[in-house]
């Protein structure tokens, strides 16, 4: 729920019940007063019918009104305290039934004692009542709907500021190389909020280029002395001929070497790769790459025997020149790898996708882990464990979704270029 | 030729300057970024092997102040920095090459014969031994002034294997020489093994000495006395 409409439902729950509270209220009160004001006017007559008979010993002669009558009737006894009560009564000149206020007292005439009431109709108070009634519930509709119009006009251009903040935030990538930049906002709040985002992403910044140069600067340390160890290893390559052992001793050297290199790489590639340090943003043309990977391994394709079906469709789509060679390499290294030799490759890239498929040597890869970094089927000496990881990565990065699947005992990596 | 190697590393600087030097060339070694600026201030080389991260400042600032001296030293980089942005930082400046650690001595060694034939010749570069004559440029190969056909990794190969005469080359060096480092390798190498059966095949009907030795097996050498 939006907080505009959180806070307008509350606001409108709670002005409705003011509002109705107040008027059941100002209902009662107003109906208190006029009709304290229609007793004042009852006793105002009787004050009157009372000072006429002290003065003259009988009784006035009455001049009836439409809304206002007197009768006179004998009656037995006085009544000492008169008061004023609201009946229902009919009214013979409206021909209705109508709420009548009425006031009875006796006065005494020549030692007859009378009783005189005065009657006045309530009509005119409740129209007056009902006015005033119909005159505030219009008042209360239109404050509501004014206030609802103004509120969300007005908070729709008070929150401008922070939705301009929230879609900076959405639009914003670490590995761009600055830290957030909001404006100042004449709002506090809003500011508040953007000053503490520039600080919390300043910060982030500065630890993530900490980690990023760490990281980068702790492979690239070792790359030296590896430098080292393998210039060495050619050195002493050198003076061994005549001795195959040494000789062969000094290759595992040099291969270990070479190992432990290509693992920092492929570390340090993940690492960036996990960075977002990439953006898909080229035209690649995929099945140019395929192409120029395949040719730069046909020596090592045939010395293996393998036959290599290739279908490729032209396929032109947004990626990153340097990561899609990097994917098609590994696939490719993968399945040159793992194919026993004399065994069958299915390469076959569409506009959906590309799939890549290979005669297994021993069963179906476990698909949950296949892509995990430093799984390995089987232990090998050459491998690092870290090509699918990479692979996945680069996937992902690119918007692909890689799929493992293990049909006709084959293995049959799958990529999905739009989901 | 004279060679100056900037490497702060020692061990892996004298590896560098034995093996170049055994190669034929003259070396200087250097260590820092000051003492690099002094050399390159006094003398001219025709290539320069450039570290980039060196005490007391970087191997790109050294080569852009080469540049902006209009020195026609060669320069190549070695760096630990293998990342596509790197490399291309450094070519942009104005590097021959680059190379990433940890590299072969002999692949360091082509690569330098390479920017040295392409700034001294002019472009027209023959590298000759015995009777075997390889234009670099045209890429073909005569023997006793008769031309060899030669594949494309054949003809790469005679080029490591000459350039590097005399010295025992792994598998593993011909490979990445041969393919690059982006492919990994099966941990036999038979492939190469039938692209050198086939240069000697193809060198020897032309006439040339049989001079590739195999070494058990685990690498080869071209002798030649």
């Amino acid at each position: 729920m939006k907080l505009f409409t959180k806070y307008n439902r509350i606001n409108i729950a709670i002005t409705i019940l003011t509002f109705v509270v107040g008027s059941i209220a100002f209902y009662f009160v107003l109906h208190y007063v006029l009709v304290r004001q229609l007793d004042e006017t009852l006793r105002g007559e009787q004050q009157e019918v009372v000072d006429y008979v002290n003065a003259h010993d009988q009784l006035p002669v009455i001049q009836n009104t439409k809304h206002q009558w007197i009768t006179v009737a004998a009656a037995p006894e006085t009544i000492t305290k008169p008061k004023a009560r609201s009946i229902l009564s009919y009214n013979k000149t409206e021909d209705e039934k109508e709420f009548i206020r009425q006031l009875a007292f006796s006065v005494t005439v020549e030692q007859q004692v009378y009783l005189i009431t005065v009657n006045k109709s309530e009509t005119e108070t409740e129209d007056l009542l009902q006015l005033i009634i119909l005159v505030t519930i219009g008042m209360i509709g239109f404050i509501l709907l004014s206030n609802y119009f103004i509120n969300r006009k007005l908070i729709t251009r008070l929150w401008q500021p922070f939705y301009n903040t929230i879609d900076n935030i959405k639009d914003y990538q670490l590995a761009i190389q600055q830290p957030l930049q909001l404006t100042k906002e004449p709002i506090n709040e809003i500011n508040l909020l953007n000053d503490s985002l520039n600080k919390m992403t300043q910060r982030i910044h500065q630890d993530y280029h900490a980690l990023r140069s760490f990281t980068e600067n702790a492979s690239h340390e070792m790359q030296t002395p590896l430098a080292v160890i393998r210039s060495k290893v050619e050195a002493l390559l050198q003076d061994m001929e005549g001795k195959e052992k040494n000789i062969q001793q000094l290759l595992a050297i040099e291969d270990a070497t070479q190992k432990l290199s290509k693992l920092h790489q492929s570390l340090l590639l993940l690492t960036k790769l996990e960075n977002r340090q990439f953006i898909p943003n080229e035209m690649i043309n995929l099945s140019a790459i395929i192409s120029t990977k395949l040719e730069e391994r046909q020596e090592l394709i045939t010395a293996k025997q393998l036959q290599v079906h290739l279908h490729c469709e032209d396929t032109v789509l947004p990626f990153h020149q340097h990561l899609a060679e990097i994917l098609v390499s590994n696939l490719l290294n993968n399945v040159i790898r793992y194919t026993p030799a004399g065994g069958e490759v299915y390469i076959d890239l569409s506009k959906e996708g590309l799939s890549v498929q290979n005669t297994a040597a021993n069963g179906a890869l476990n698909e949950n882990k296949v892509f995990q970094r430093f799984y390995k089927e089987e232990q090998s000496a050459e491998n690092t464990g870290l090509g699918l990881a990479i692979i996945k990565e680069i996937c992902t990065i690119a918007g692909f979704t890689i799929s493992y699947q293990y049909i006709n005992n084959k293995h049959d990596f799958s990529i999905q270029f739009k989901h | 030729m004279k060679l100056l190697v900037i490497e702060d590393e020692a061990s892996l600087n004298q590896s560098i300057v034995d093996f170049l030097s055994a190669a034929g060339y003259l070396c200087e070694s250097v260590f820092t970024y000051r003492e690099a600026i002094q050399k390159i201030d006094y003398h001219s080389y025709d290539c320069i092997i450039l570290d980039i991260m060196l005490p007391g400042g970087s191997g790109l600032e050294l080569l852009r102040y080469l540049k902006q001296d209009a020195k026609t030293d060669g320069v190549i980089i070695i760096s630990a920095k293998g990342a596509l942005e790197d490399k291309i930082e450094g070519l942009q400046i104005g590097a021959d090459d680059y190379l990433t650690k940890p590299f072969h001595l002999s692949e360091l060694s082509v690569r330098i014969a390479a920017i040295i034939r392409r700034k001294k010749f002019n472009g027209q570069s023959i590298v000759s031994i015995g009777n075997i004559k390889i234009d670099t440029i045209g890429k073909t190969v005569n023997v006793q002034e008769q031309p060899v056909e030669l594949t494309q990794k054949e003809f790469q190969l005679l080029l490591f294997l000459v350039i590097n005469k005399n010295r025992i080359l792994s598998k593993n060096a011909i490979a990445q020489h041969l393919w690059g480092d982006d492919m990994d390798f099966p941990a036999n190498y038979d492939f190469i093994y039938s692209h050198i059966k086939n240069l000697r095949k193809k060198m020897m009907a032309a006439g040339a000495e049989d001079c590739i030795r195999s070494i058990y097996g685990e690498g080869y050498k071209l002798q030649v006395l």
